[in-house]
């Protein structure tokens, strides 16, 4: 008999709370069973500003996620966002103990330990340190364990985040059920892992989230992550921007940026559209090189943002698998155009992994709660995420379970 | 006392209470941005107000052409500026207190214009409008926000001093400078646009002004404005409209829903003042029906019920045109905080009593319609600055350039013009303090929650700064990009 487990990933978003309940199996195989959303309340550029809106709708989407599932959660894989998440590199270097210089996995151990040593701040914590490249007498080796060197140099990407804004995160969770959170994930390397491919990560990918509250990206080079950030913009601000600009309330601009929206400017000037398209009192026309000049601008100065924090990092050379935009806002049309107008390199909307069957989940706005259940599945911390025996093979096989 | 009907005794010609000593005006700039479009006022022969000016800086102040200077902590900053210090500016206006005092000496009306961010308009202004208000004044302040490129740190230190002085003011009304950038363009000089907020502000004080000096159509006295403006600690909302050619009346309507002050992001706000004071200028052939139609779209719009004062001049020279200023309040402390009754009752007294008497809703009852549930002023979450943003900005560009000629012909008219149209029925105040009012003021007062401008949606969230600029800020506000709107 199998043993099996019931785990969940939970992303509590800007507009919507997912949560995706999955079934491992040996801790190798997963199906993935059910869905449950809710909308967001009380969260805004992906931090809880309200706990008690919040859990109603955690609690609501976990409800529905059980109930869909027919099985109780055992535990939970936690997105985390936010503009509190920053990170820094930072190394271990070790000299190699052995008279002989063979590295031994002590000394890896103590690189590790060392490079993660650096205390924080008050009211930070660490989220998670990644694991980078490592050198072993200043040259490039991925698997140093039995080779021989004297110094050996471990380069770590440590995130941390603000221990309130996590613990309201918890707090909000731990609330329905008792239920526990098994592991906190930044949702950069969550929707990473999924919008690319292993081969993409190999050769070296930008993964840019574009959500409702944040954009949140993740950069791959040598199939590891070697930087995350989140920039504390997402949808939302397109909408608040164009109700501003227009003096329409938050909600007509919503649904005028669905309609209407699009990355990049609109030519023809005279194009007029109309606010509501009802006809009724109250709507009047609106020039659509407007509303796409509102949202290419704040659009363009976000992927810009990320452009002018990673430097050369994004280029034909260290990139060459290009950029992949996942999140609900990839969704706006004419993105990739303006992606590649701003990076330079090859940009495109992620395509979901074929092994996601269900329609359902195939849109970029589910990365994220997908990837939180790929590292359910390895059921191990963190920071594992980019050691090397987890880079490729040790991806489980995922079958998928149709209600 | 404050009859309704008073007014009628106003369109007489020659009526011998107008411009009167009695009611003292005086516009005072506070600090350099201040003193500059004080100066900027005066040069423009805007001689019906008194105006007054008040800094540290000595050179600012030998060069401004106003007569009234009053130069504070002269032995504090030794005849320089704040330097961008807050505390200094503070503690300049705190050393030199009786001359404040002597300034607003016997002056019923005060507005205050000040450049918040540095030192001496965000430090000295909130006591200066301390002064003020304890002198008896009814004070209405103009704060100038920096724009966002500013920088963060001005950004904050301009939001501490719109808090501190909307504890100390009557009525603050914010000008973002970031929305000055909306009604300009490419070949915009400096002077034209810095243009736009002195026009923002000379509109918003003769709008006040004439409507308690000048008789018009409907009148309305200080003592129904004071009434107005029963609270410290409220939030302001400041817009204008305007329009001419056929149609007028509608176009007016639109351009001032259109207003950008009025629509900083999200509109609850707007629907929910607690008192709101309308002004309209007209020509003669501007019709009570006219008159209705504004009062019920006011209304409508701003959910203002039980408190909305109407004011209408009638100006020959406005044929075919209509200027619409409204300013309202919002009590957004929860609390409503009788102002410093406690702290200068004399003059305030002397004044107002037959404001208090509820005067029954005269014209228009169509526009008192119950359209809107009653505003809820304790919703914590309505953040929305209502800060004033003003302007009827985005009239194109002809229309603009043809309404600011036919703005200064009409300051003229001010000066020297009577009022024409004396036909009309009657007068308008419609004031009265709804139970809920009454209530509220029973109620303890409630800190004032701290907050920024423009950040609409996002107001109650954490900010986060990148390169000094607030990305919560729409980029073409930051990035000053006009977006076209028709």
């Amino acid at each position: 008999m199998p043993r099996s487990r019931i785990i969940a990933g939970v992303e509590i978003g800007t507009s919507k709370v997912a949560v995706l309940v999955g079934e491992v199996i040996d801790g190798r195989s997963l199906n993935i069973i059910a869905l449950g959303q809710a909308t967001s309340r009380g969260v805004r550029k992906g931090v809880i500003y309200d706990t008690a809106a919040a859990g109603h709708s955690v609690h609501a989407a976990l409800r529905s996620a059980e109930h869909n599932a027919g099985a109780a959660i055992e535990s939970v894989y936690l997105a985390v966002t936010g503009g509190h998440l920053d990170g820094f590199e930072n190394s271990g270097v070790v000299t190699v103990e052995d008279a002989d210089n063979w590295v031994s996995p002590n000394d890896v151990q103590r690189a590790a330990q060392s490079a993660r040593a650096k205390a924080l701040p008050d009211g930070r914590l660490y989220l998670t340190h990644v694991r980078g490249r490592a050198f072993l007498d200043g040259s490039e080796n991925p698997h140093p364990i039995k080779q021989q060197g004297s110094k050996l140099e471990l380069r770590y990407w440590h995130i941390h985040a603000s221990r309130r804004e996590v613990e309201n995160l918890l707090w909000v969770i731990n609330g329905y059920n008792d239920l526990n959170v098994q592991e906190v994930i930044p949702g950069s390397i969550a929707s990473g892992h999924i919008a690319t491919t292993p081969e993409e990560r190999g050769l070296g990918a930008l993964v840019v989230d574009i959500g409702a509250g944040t954009t949140d990206y993740a950069l791959y080079r040598k199939g590891k992550v070697e930087r995350t950030g989140v920039i504390p913009v997402g949808g939302d601000h397109l909408t608040n921007d164009l109700s501003m600009a227009f003096r329409i309330s938050f909600k007509q601009a919503e649904s005028l940026k669905l309609r209407y929206g699009t990355a990049l400017l609109e030519p023809d000037k005279s194009r007029k559209v109309m606010l509501m398209g009802d006809y009724q009192i109250g709507d009047r026309e609106l020039p659509l090189h407007s509303i796409t000049r509102v949202i290419n601008l704040r659009l363009g100065e976000t992927l810009a943002f990320i452009k002018n924090k990673l430097g050369s990092a994004i280029s034909q050379q260290n990139t060459p698998a290009g950029v992949l935009l996942t999140g609900g806002t990839a969704q706006m049309p004419q993105i990739a155009t303006l992606g590649r107008q701003i990076f330079g390199v090859e940009t495109r909307v992620a395509d979901s992994p074929d092994w996601i069957r269900r329609e359902d989940l195939r849109s970029p706005e589910f990365h994220s709660v997908i990837g939180l259940l790929r590292f359910g599945v390895q059921g191990g911390a963190l920071d594992d995420v980019a050691q090397p025996q987890t880079k490729s093979g040790f991806w489980p096989r995922i079958g998928q379970f149709f209600k | 006392m404050n009859d309704p009907h008073a007014s009628s005794s106003g369109n007489r010609p020659g009526d011998p209470f107008e411009n009167s000593p009695l009611l003292r005006i005086k516009v005072v700039g506070v600090g350099g941005a201040g003193t500059n479009v004080v100066d900027r006022m005066r040069m423009c022969g805007d001689s019906e107000l008194e105006l007054a000016v008040v800094g540290t800086a000595r050179k600012c102040l030998v060069d401004s052409p106003v007569p009234e200077k009053v130069m504070i902590g002269a032995e504090i900053t030794c005849g320089f500026s704040a330097g961008g210090d807050v505390d200094l500016g503070r503690k300049a206006a705190e050393a030199d207190r009786p001359a404040l005092q002597k300034l607003f000496a016997g002056v019923d009306l005060v507005f205050l214009v000040a450049g918040v961010g540095r030192g001496t308009g965000s430090g000295a202004a909130p006591v200066v409008a301390e002064e003020a208000a304890k002198a008896g004044a009814l004070v209405v302040g103009f704060v100038l926000l920096p724009f966002s490129r500013e920088g963060s740190r001005r950004a904050r230190a301009a939001e501490e001093a719109v808090v501190r002085l909307r504890n100390a003011c009557h009525c603050v009304i914010a000008l973002p400078n970031d929305l000055i950038s909306q009604h300009t363009d490419e070949e915009t000089s400096i002077l034209e646009a810095l243009g736009v907020a002195d026009e923002w502000i000379r509109r918003g004080t003769f709008a006040i002004a004439s409507m308690v000096r000048e008789s018009g159509l409907i009148n309305v006295d200080f003592a129904t404005l004071r009434q107005a403006f029963p609270f410290f600690g409220g939030k302001a909302l400041f817009g204008l409209g305007r329009a001419e050619g056929a149609g007028f009346v509608e176009k007016a309507l639109q351009d001032l829903a259109l207003c950008p002050l009025l629509h900083l992001p999200d509109n609850r706000y707007v629907r929910r003042t607690d008192s709101l004071i309308l002004h309209l200028r007209g020509g003669p052939d501007l019709t009570m029906t006219a008159v209705n139609r504004v009062m019920d779209f006011v209304t409508e719009k701003f959910g203002c019920r039980d408190n909305t004062v109407l004011g209408a001049v009638i100006d020959s020279r406005l044929k075919g045109k209509l200027e619409i200023t409204i300013i309202g309040t919002v009590d957004v402390t929860g609390a409503r905080r009788p102002p410093a009754n406690v702290t200068h009752p004399p003059r305030a007294a002397a004044h107002s009593p037959a404001s208090f008497a509820l005067t029954p809703p005269a014209p228009a009852p169509a526009a008192r319609e119950p359209i809107l549930p009653p505003p809820e002023p304790e919703l914590p979450d309505t953040p929305a600055e209502i800060a004033a943003e003003i302007e009827e900005p985005d009239t194109p560009e002809p229309v603009a350039v043809a309404a600011e000629s036919e703005r200064d012909s009409g300051f003229i008219d001010f000066e020297t013009g009577r009022p024409v149209g004396a036909s009309a029925p009657a007068a308008s105040q419609s004031e009265g303090r709804g139970k809920r009012q009454a209530a509220n003021e029973a109620q303890c007062e409630l800190p004032f929650p701290g907050e920024e401008e423009a950040r609409g949606h996002f107001e109650s969230t954490a900010r986060y700064d990148l390169d000094g600029q607030d990305l919560d800020v729409p980029t073409f506000i930051r990035r000053h990009v006009r977006i076209a709107l028709h």
